[in-house]
């Protein structure tokens, strides 16, 4: 993996610190406790030895592992625990107080939270200021949550009624839950009972929620890597072109898409694969006059005898 | 081979921490083996520059000194860089960590692990099991915006900045100079409340709408920085969430959940519709045509036409 140097300086600087308080540290213990691999480490032990008040004065740090232990000969004063930085502390600090307003995190782990936060705030001092020019929220759908969390921990079954926008209707599904994850909204990933596949359920889409008796099995899965983004649309799902105008840009900002290309006009013309095209039927009414779909044909017709058969309802009304 | 920059900093953490008086940028030069192979004085000088600046970035305290011959001396003092003593217990260690792994965004992942990695080595206690403590929620914050490190930067530092800015309904971006404020993550996308110089006023910008490169300006801040800055209220009536009036209208039985359940009355008509009294805020009209046939609106007249004339749009094409 590669490291940026500034990373690693940082880590080096704390890895001396906590070297000198622990003679002998076991390699795996210490990657742990820093939160990288063994690899990682090693890599640092390799450098450290290069370091020193002077080159020339044979103050060299002298740190040496045998691929098991780490020993420090000559631990020195030099390595005492560091201020934190701006960004450190900011980045610390928003994040604490972001989690600490999640619905449904445990009341024990919140209130862990909220004491951290305030001693964290102390030890930071004045760099610790910057942090209130960042905030984050993360969706609220409580109640919901505390029912998936439970149903996860005492590994039970749920009953969803769950509401799909694509085809504006509820329907009933048994999940076995895997987990909770934040992106935006709160979403959680299960093991569909009726579909016998993994879904993805944004939790203020639920609609009702109940805890089985039965026990939750999902298969064995690997966990999906969330940084890459949550929907991975297939190479075969058909491709679907929406042509929009500026005012229809915001298409680009909402669904993820293999192309946006810039027209003339200051618009766009946005190509992506969905497994579902008529799930973007919403999508063609909701743009009006901003934009339309030019493929899939039959997809841009449905959009338009959906919006004739809407206007026909107007007509002798008041 | 050249010395890796990792070890350079090392190098200079260390003898700027491990001096008791202020060392010359020559003595520093002599001490670290990677300034001595550095060239040219002007190239060590750019590099030491540079180096400085990053110890900055990391926390590092760099006192700079005149000494009595005129000579420039640098050191980092221990007090003023000592971690003041903070004790946390294993439960408190283990919401920080899971606080820590929220950051999608490189600079502040590695700004959060780094902290913890400081806490750590002023004896933060360490999980039994990371996985068994928490809860089972795994919050993530995205950030996908290219504009959002520098302008992080530039209201940590509150430095004024100018960048192109297209407004959801412009054909092309305009140039804005703001003296920026705060940024706020609201339903997974970044927003930025600040000055803006041109219009003079308080504005919030989306920042996925922000085209090009955001640069900062010499200068400091003109315009007072408000004790309390509301991104989410101006966020929010954009989403149309600050309903000022109600609407009604009729909805197929079965259909539109999610208008049932923001209404704040449902009647049974009893021939295949309901009738629904529901808040009408921004962005109503651009909603209910995503049902289609499937709703109908009675009033009032001008989100009735707004919605006719959306759905004609679309009829037409």
């Amino acid at each position: 993996m590669a490291t940026n140097a500034i990373d690693q300086t940082r880590r080096m600087l704390s890895l001396v610190t906590y070297l000198r308080e622990r003679p002998g540290a076991h390699v795996q213990d210490v990657a742990r406790a820093f939160g990288i691999t063994e690899d990682e480490l090693i890599s640092d032990l390799d450098v450290l030895p290069m370091c020193g008040t002077s080159f020339r004065g044979g103050d060299l740090l002298d740190i040496d592992t045998d691929g098991d232990r780490i020993w420090w000969h000559n631990p020195d004063d030099v390595a005492e625990p560091l201020r934190l930085a701006a960004d450190e502390a900011t980045a610390l600090l928003v994040a604490a107080r972001a989690v600490a307003t999640l619905p449904g995190l445990r009341e024990s782990d919140r209130q862990a939270l909220v004491r951290a936060t305030a001693k964290l705030e102390t030890a930071a001092g004045e760099v610790g200021a910057a942090s209130s020019r960042l905030s984050v929220t993360f969706e609220s759908e409580g109640g919901v949550f505390a029912e998936v969390d439970r149903a996860i921990s005492e590994r039970r079954r749920l009953w969803l009624r769950y509401y799909s926008p694509a085809r504006d209707e509820l329907t009933e599904r048994e999940v076995d839950p895997i987990r909770l994850f934040a992106v935006g909204h709160t979403y959680m990933e299960g093991w569909c009972r009726f579909s016998e596949a993994r879904r993805t359920f944004r939790l203020d889409r639920v609609a009702e929620i109940r805890l089985l008796d039965a026990p939750s099995a999902p298969p064995a899965l690997e966990l999906r890597d969330l940084s890459e983004g949550l929907v991975h649309p297939a190479a075969e799902d058909p491709e679907v072109v929406i042509e929009v105008g500026p005012g229809g840009r915001w298409v680009a900002e909402y669904y993820p898409h293999d192309s946006a290309e810039e027209l003339p006009d200051g618009g766009m013309r946005i190509t992506l694969r969905t497994p579902d095209p008529a799930s973007l039927r919403r999508l063609a009414l909701r743009l009006g006059g901003e934009g339309r779909i030019t493929a899939p044909r039959d997809l841009a017709e449905s959009a338009r005898s959906a919006a004739r058969e809407a206007l026909a309802a107007y007509d002798g009304t008041l | 081979m050249a010395i890796a920059k990792a070890e350079r900093l090392m190098n200079l953490a260390l003898c700027l921490l491990g001096t008791r008086r202020p060392l010359s940028k020559r003595e520093l030069r002599g001490s670290i083996e990677a300034y001595l192979e550095a060239g040219t004085d002007e190239s060590f000088n750019r590099m030491f520059e540079r180096d400085k600046e990053d110890l900055r970035e990391l926390g590092l305290v760099i006192e700079t000194v005149e000494n009595l011959d005129g000579d420039t001396g640098y050191l980092a003092r221990r007090d003023s860089n000592r971690l003041p003593p903070i004790t946390l217990d294993a439960e408190e260690a283990a919401a920080l960590g899971l606080a820590a792994k929220v950051w999608q965004q490189a600079r502040l992942a590695g700004a959060a692990s780094g902290a913890l990695q400081k806490l750590r080595a002023a004896g933060m206690p360490e999980a039994e099991d990371a996985y068994e403590v928490h809860s089972a929620l795994e919050p993530r914050i995205p950030v996908h915006e290219a504009a959002f490190e520098p302008l992080m930067l530039a209201c940590r530092d509150r430095r004024p900045v100018t960048f192109d800015y297209r407004k959801a309904n412009a054909a092309r971006p305009e140039q804005r100079q703001v003296e920026p404020w705060t940024l706020e993550c609201w339903r997974g996308h970044w927003y930025l409340a600040g000055w803006d110089r041109g219009r003079g006023a308080e504005r919030v910008f989306r920042l996925s709408r922000i085209s090009g490169r955001v640069r900062s300006r010499a200068g400091a801040f003109t315009a007072p920085v408000p004790d309390v800055v509301t991104v989410r209220e101006t966020v929010e009536s954009w989403a149309g969430e600050t309903a000022t009036r109600t609407a009604r209208i009729r909805l197929r039985t079965g259909a539109g959940y999610p208008l049932r359940s923001r209404a704040i009355s449902v009647r049974e008509l009893g021939d295949g519709w309901d009738e629904l009294e529901i808040p009408y805020g921004h962005g109503l009209d651009a909603w209910l045509v995503e049902f289609g046939p499937d709703v109908v609106v009675s009033e009032p007249a001008d989100l009735r036409a707004d919605v006719m004339d959306r759905l004609r749009a679309v009829a037409k094409d």
